[in-house]
């Protein structure tokens, strides 16, 4: 085997304090999956009964949003990390795109997100209804609000490749927004089995 | 194995209809629980390397998201696969 090429990058990629944010992150989450998993057996009936009234085309629908989201910001910081000297400024022009067609699914995450919680508050669900609906509730509205954070932080990214901001020499930017992205999306590709469709 | 992008997209859409189509038929029983977690794994695992970008990073930093995952999964799968005693 050729020994360049099992050399590894001595850092991940991004600022290294993303990291520890992504850390925090996980563990958090994780407590929450496993508390939910775990609740579960103390009601299993409820639990499966509560998970019908969910709309499991709609989590459906938010996982191929997110997937593809994440594909494209790949895409975006592939385009800049190696561009160097006059194809600085073609390199941020491709990655806005990638980086505007992000932006618009996270939109549509967050649209589609708020119909799914108008239409179960309009049933008359809240975090006191049931062990089930307060795990639903606590764990989407916590990933919403990361996915509305990560859309400003994929906007200000956005922002700076419009004035050609990103290069080889400097891509460390786009990188801490792609892995945030990246961890909104690995929480949710756990969540859509765990809560919509397991039983 | 060099994966492209746009296959380990693909991969992620194909994974994610089969979990769609086992809730949406109402196909979910005890032994198609224990595969939808293995590809939950297969998933997380293929972000984590492959849209994280930490396929190639050292394993000090590599392996902390993917025993997160491994520690998830296998917990999930236990409260699911464990015996409930009724009191």
């Amino acid at each position: 085997m050729n020994k360049a090429l099992s050399i590894k990058e001595p850092y991940p990629p991004g600022d290294f304090a993303i990291w520890i944010v992504i850390y925090i992150e996980l563990v958090t989450f994780g407590l929450m999956f496993i508390g939910y998993a775990f609740s579960r057996r103390a009601d299993v009936a409820l639990f499966n009964n509560s998970q019908l009234q969910l709309n499991q085309t709609a989590g459906f629908i938010d996982t191929l949003i997110l997937i593809t989201s994440s594909y494209f910001i790949v895409k975006a910081v592939n385009s800049v990390k190696n561009a160097r000297g006059a194809k600085i400024q073609s390199a941020n022009n491709l990655a806005s795109k990638w980086l505007l067609a992000a932006i618009l699914l996270g939109l549509m995450f967050l649209v589609n997100k708020l119909l799914e919680f108008s239409a179960i508050f309009s049933q008359g669900i809240s975090l006191s209804t049931n062990t089930f609906f307060m795990f639903y509730l606590l764990l989407t509205m916590f990933h919403f609000m990361h996915v509305a954070l990560g859309t400003v932080i994929l906007f200000n990214i956005y922002q700076r490749t419009r004035t050609s901001g990103y290069s080889a020499d400097d891509s460390r930017g786009i990188e801490t927004g792609g892995v945030y992205w990246h961890l909104v999306d690995l929480l949710w590709i756990i969540l859509f089995p765990l809560v919509y469709i397991i039983r | 194995m060099k994966r492209s992008v746009e296959g380990v997209w693909a991969v992620l859409i194909i994974l994610t209809i089969f979990a769609y189509l086992l809730g949406e038929l109402k196909l979910v029983n005890t032994l198609l629980v224990g595969i939808l977690l293995i590809t939950t794994f297969i998933k997380g695992h293929l972000v984590i390397d492959y849209f994280m970008g930490l396929k190639n990073v050292q394993l000090r930093y590599s392996i902390i998201p993917t025993l997160w995952l491994s520690i998830v999964i296998f917990s999930i799968s236990l409260a699911y696969y464990l015996p409930i005693t009724i009191k």
